[in-house]
């Protein structure tokens, strides 16, 4: 089964609300970025990866002055598959990574209602990764 | 150390937007709440427990037409000293959910932060949310 691995929340001050989940929570920054995308930070709690991001482009629609929960993504085995199952069922694809590697989101698509989600085959920073295979297990 | 187990969407149509998620990436359904904040549909990956839900209230200041996500849950081991640490931080309480809430698989407390973000706290996982895990010392026995 594919995993959600990953929340963004768009805020005015990735510094600060990185600090207060921190401070809260006890969740760790495991990587900063200044992307053509996003700046901000990618907190752990050893499952999820969290980031707190300042978008530099309206993804969403709902204007730059937007801040809230932004988008979440989901770990799937293999993109191209999701990506295909995603469309037949109605969704749209947004755009593709731009950053070769493991650590981000690979494609990004709009679900029912203009909601967007990421899926990746490589686990987000600091995300648990997809549960070995039951067969793979057993050896 | 507390653990992201819930995310919820406002959805004007949970039970289409539910079939989505349920066909596109196999997540189960694990309930259906109906309560006086909203009403929709559960679903669960093993870990995470994820609301999509048609809300009652203008919960985030956003208006009764906002859709997408709409606020996350952490559980933590004791709600009660978790507020204590979020108040100290400057978040701001909302709201408590009713005495048999945890029986139903919901929030227990809610909490603005910084910039208005609502999220939830509870010491008793949300329906089809992975515990916890046990503490070093209990796994080892």
């Amino acid at each position: 089964m594919a995993k959600l691995r990953h929340i963004a929340i768009s805020a005015k001050d990735p510094d600060a609300m990185a600090d207060f989940y921190c401070k809260a929570f006890g969740f760790k920054i495991v990587r900063s970025d200044d992307g053509v995308l996003a700046r901000g930070h990618h907190l752990s709690d050893g499952t999820i990866d969290l980031a707190i991001l300042n978008f530099k482009t309206d993804q969403l629609g709902k204007g730059m002055d937007y801040y809230g929960l932004h988008h979440f993504g989901v770990l799937v085995e293999n993109v191209e598959e999701a990506q295909k199952a995603v469309e037949a069922l109605g969704g749209k694809h947004y755009i593709d990574t731009t950053v070769q590697g493991p650590g981000g989101f690979e494609v990004k698509m709009y679900g029912p209602e203009g909601v967007l989600f990421d899926v990746a085959e490589h686990a987000w920073t600091g995300a648990e990764p997809l549960p070995e295979p039951i067969k793979d297990a057993a050896e | 150390m507390p653990k992201l187990r819930h995310i919820a969407i406002a959805a004007e149509d949970p039970e289409a937007m539910a079939e989505f998620y349920k066909k596109a990436f196999d997540f189960k359904e694990v309930g259906r709440p109906n309560g006086h904040l909203a009403d929709g549909v559960f679903l669960s990956d093993g870990t995470l427990n994820m609301a999509i839900l048609k809300f009652k209230t203008d919960q985030l200041g956003k208006g009764m037409d906002f859709r997408g996500i709409h606020h996350f849950g952490v559980l933590v081991e004791d709600v009660e000293e978790f507020t204590a640490k979020l108040d100290s931080l400057g978040a701001k309480h909302y709201i408590d959910q009713g005495q048999d809430g945890h029986q139903a698989g919901y929030f227990e407390k809610k909490f603005f932060g910084p910039e208005g973000v609502l999220f939830d706290i509870a010491e008793h996982g949300w329906a089809g949310a992975e515990p916890l895990p046990a503490p070093l010392k209990d796994a080892a026995e």
